[in-house]
């Protein structure tokens, strides 16, 4: 009886009885897309991750639809699956043409399936790296910008922050429609789930979030440090910044190691023109002065002045932009399919070092935004645009040799990525005297973490030693196991690693305030920023 | 029907009942769009409903006023909006009712004259819990139902009503639902259910521990669905381990059948699930007063188990698990069998 209506339940959900519902609104016609993964031919790989493959795939009782499939392992995910759940609720309840939905998803095995619709150029990131490494011409940038304001738009206007928009995470179709995607830190700022660390009170748009969430060179500066909380307009901020990686082929201070760049954006106003200065003086000019505007109103260290979605959509640079066709003819013509792409970033790869960059930058993400369920982004080969890369070591390594000392750098992080060859101008000229203050203290900072993790290190080695000695029996190759524990040491540095960092950005953010209590008894922090 | 055009700027009270007398309206009409005025007045609706949202959780221009609030919440409730709003929900469009479903969520939490009205009103219409929890067998209505239902029970004579009714069944059934949203969202609720309200929990379980727990092994634990038994094992660990709950927690780790279900989910290859029944399986070794059929199942296993735990660790390192593993192991080692 019971299990006969389990039964009957099934078949309703998994689309051979389709609800007909009284209203004909567009967005509960949804087709259903059939839950078993028997239904679904898988056609090629697009994306591998640490804990995730995305396929192409065809829906067979769909008339052979085209789909993405995110294939996700539960098993590496934590065990209340909360962050899980609310972005596969976030999807689902989302509708707009400009952001990327899921079509539907369930379980299969230890695995989550997430069917959404296939958008057969990529992403914008990955379009760059392979056909536009010095960014886009302006009227494309124009019609993108354009889209993904819209479904900014829709989403603050439903109270939600996406907190992770850069070019990784917009898609383009065949048709060059443009989609948002990837929801994994995407929080709502009616849910106050005290986990999220939103205030119970319900408020408006100065609810205010503690949670450091996204990645860091797309991260607005109130996001960073995270204790004063932040609001909508975080997302307006990495709008900006997304505009400038559209401009260039890569966001601003990507140079820098990840953490430098965050305590840059902290310690002193982020301005355009330095930009432009250390990037490419070829290309000052090749921007319009409504672009160069739109980005600086984005990116005003005081998010109150940051104008919203709805506004930015109404700025002049807006209002000749074209539509998708340009985008198919300008950008789509010729281009490798995201298949392609895919596999040649493979090769490209040094096979010795792949497995270990992966592990590194998927690590990282994971410990900065957790586990996400949408967006293909991950694994992209564009290295030097990546900024979960090269990680705190190369910011120790920096400070350590006062600037200059980038091969350092790239010989110690990884042989087969293209290191900037900006760096040396980047940071040793720019800052003033507080900034030497800073560089100094953290020089500190970070020759204690170097000597921590120096010692972590002789440990492990100490153990391994001890392994090879002492162990001989056991079904495993002795390279084998080494690869294991090179593995889990290399995850215990990285942990370490980011601790040192966190605490480094507590002792920044605290001398901040001490300062902006001397040099301003009644303005805040940010007031000492802009100093 | 005129009054419905008055021009702005209008009050809370004005807002209230403007949407419930359009709700009535939608309520009475079977089949909504066949008209223009109909679609006009589902418009209107969607008008309302958002603005209701805006007044309680502010919007841009402005912070929400708590003066405001407590006006809507008092009309809100003083009639049976809520009744409608949750009744006319499936006509409505998608933004509407996730705006619909945050202004029920919001009004859980206003105090008016510092009290919650909301409880009041759901203790004297607490059919409607029905409603909502029947909504997990809509795919369209199942997230929207599902995350009011989650605010209800926020209220602990709600919580008390769906624990005792006959709903809490079928939710052994929705959280094995296909759609893993769907799913996920029902099983999110059922924990809610049985971890929120610490004495009302404890009444329940010890009241129904027989159907209960033999429903939560055959079905939870035993569950050919990999992200059930985990959960399910994860969230019987944290039941068991509250201190509210220790009748229930003795009486569990005396069973023998139930010892069986936990060792067999330390052998799954799964990592996180052998981790969690872990955390269940140390009561029974810890529980001072083993049955002696207990104790003579841990004997028998006592190589296998202490093999077991030799390579059992955690990917980070954890003093309290480690803490835990030494004392099971101290334990097992030193087991005698008792006698019959």
């Amino acid at each position: 009886m019971k299990l006969s209506r389990l039964n009957s339940l099934r078949r309703v959900q998994s689309g051979d009885l389709i609800m007909k519902l009284p209203d004909d609104h567009d967005d509960s016609r949804r087709p259903q897309f059939p839950l078993d993964s028997t239904s679904y031919k898988i056609i090629d790989e697009i994306g591998v991750g640490v804990s995730a493959v995305v396929y192409k795939a065809i829906c067979i009782p769909m008339n052979s639809a085209v789909v993405a499939i995110k294939a996700i392992d539960l098993d590496r995910s934590r065990a209340d699956f909360d962050d899980i759940r609310r972005e596969a609720k976030i999807l689902s309840l989302l509708s707009h043409p400009n952001i990327l939905n899921s079509h539907c998803s369930f379980t299969v095995d230890r695995r989550l399936w997430v069917v959404m619709p296939f958008m057969s150029a990529g992403s914008l990131q990955s379009i760059i790296t392979s056909s536009f490494p010095d960014g886009l011409p302006e009227p494309c940038i124009a019609i993108v910008l354009r889209e993904i304001l819209h479904a900014l738009s829709y989403l603050h206007d439903q109270g939600h922050l996406h907190r992770d928009i850069k070019a990784g995470n917009i898609l383009i179709d065949s048709n060059g429609s443009i989609k948002l995607a990837d929801f994994g830190v995407s929080t709502s700022i009616f849910e106050s789930n005290s986990k999220q660390g939103v205030s119970i009170s319900p408020l408006s748009t100065s609810i205010m979030l503690k949670e450091v969430a996204g990645t860091p060179y797309w991260m607005a500066p109130e996001v960073i440090h995270s204790h004063n909380g932040y609001s909508l307009k975080a997302d307006i901020w990495s709008f900006g910044i997304t505009a400038l990686e559209l401009a260039h082929g890569r966001p601003p201070l990507s140079h820098l190691p990840p953490s430098k760049s965050l305590l840059l954006k902290i310690t002193r106003r982020f301005r355009f023109s330095d930009y432009e200065n250390h990037h490419n003086s070829k290309n000052k000019n090749k921007f319009s002065k409504g672009f160069k505007e739109l980005v600086a109103s984005c990116l005003d260290p005081e998010p109150s002045r940051r104008p919203c979605a709805e506004k930015l959509l109404k700025h002049p640079f807006f209002k000749n932009s074209k539509g998708p066709d340009l985008l198919v003819k300008t950008i789509l013509q010729g281009l490798p399919s995201v298949e392609e792409r895919f596999k040649l970033g493979k090769l490209q790869r040094l096979p010795s070092m792949k497995t270990e960059e992966e592990e590194e930058e998927e690590l990282e993400k994971e410990i900065i935004k957790q586990r996400r369920i949408s967006g293909w982004n991950f694994n992209e080969d564009g290295l030097e645009l990546d900024p979960v890369f090269p990680g705190e070591e190369c910011s120790i390594m920096e400070e350590k040799g006062s600037g200059n000392s980038s091969e350092c750098c790239s010989g110690l992080s990884d042989l087969s990525s293209p290191v900037g060859n900006e760096r040396g101008g980047g940071s040793g000229g720019g800052g003033g005297e507080e900034e030497e203050v800073v560089d100094r203290e953290s020089i500190v900072g970070g020759l204690m973490a170097l000597k921590r993790s120096l010692d972590e290190q002789r440990r492990a080695v100490g153990s391994l030693i001890e392994l090879m000695e002492g162990e001989k029996v056991g079904e495993m190759s002795r390279e084998e196991q080494m690869g294991r524990l090179m593995e889990k040491v290399t995850r215990e540095l990285e942990n370490e690693r980011r601790r040192n960092f966190e605490l480094e950005m507590e002792l920044e953010f605290l001398r901040l305030q001490i300062s902006a209590f001397h040099n301003n008894n009644d303005g805040g922090a940010s007031t000492a920023i802009n100093n | 029907m005129k009054s419905l055009f008055k021009p702005k700027p209008r009050t809370p009270v004005d807002v209230v009942r403007q949407t419930r007398d359009l709700l009535i309206y939608t309520d009475r009409n079977p089949d909504t769009k066949e008209t223009k005025r109909e679609e006009k007045q589902m418009l209107e609706l969607s008008k309302n409903v958002r603005e209701l949202k805006s007044i309680l959780y502010g919007n841009s221009e402005s912070e929400p006023v708590a003066e405001a609030c407590a006006q809507l919440t008092q009309e809100f409730f003083r009639d049976n909006t809520l009744r409608l709003l949750i009744k006319c929900l499936p006509k409505l469009n998608l933004e509407t009712r996730k705006d619909a479903t945050q202004v029920v969520a919001n009004l859980q939490r206003q105090q008016v004259q510092s009290r919650l009205i909301a409880s009041d009103y759901l203790e004297a219409n607490i059919d409607l819990m029905d409603t909502l929890v029947a909504g997990y067998e809509n795919t369209e209505m199942a997230l929207h139902y599902g995350a009011m239902l989650r605010e209800c029970i926020r209220h602990q004579s709600v919580a008390k009503y769906v624990l005792e009714s006959q709903h809490m069944k079928k939710f052994f059934d929705y959280i094995q639902l296909p759609n893993f949203d769907i799913a996920a969202d029902a099983a999110a609720t059922f924990k809610e259910l049985l971890t929120r309200h610490k004495s009302t929990v404890a009444e329940f379980l010890s009241k129904n521990y027989d159907w209960f727990f033999a429903e939560y092994n055959s079905k939870l634990l035993e569950s050919t669905n990999y992200i059930t038994r985990r959960q399910a094992v994860k969230l019987l660990g944290d039941i068991l381990l509250d201190r509210s709950n220790s009748a229930v927690m003795t009486r569990y780790v005396s069973s023998r059948e139930n010892l069986r279900i936990l060792m067999n989910l330390l052998r799954e290859s799964s990592k996180s699930i052998q981790l969690e029944a872990f955390h269940v399986f140390k009561l029974f070794v810890a529980n001072q007063n083993k049955p002696a059929d207990i104790v003579g199942i841990l004997v028998t296993n006592r190589s296998k188990l202490l093999r077991l735990f030799a390579d059992f660790k955690t990917d980070k390192e954890d003093e309290q698990f480690e803490a835990d593993k030494a004392h099971v192991v101290r334990e097992i080692a030193a087991l005698e069998p008792k006698g019959p």
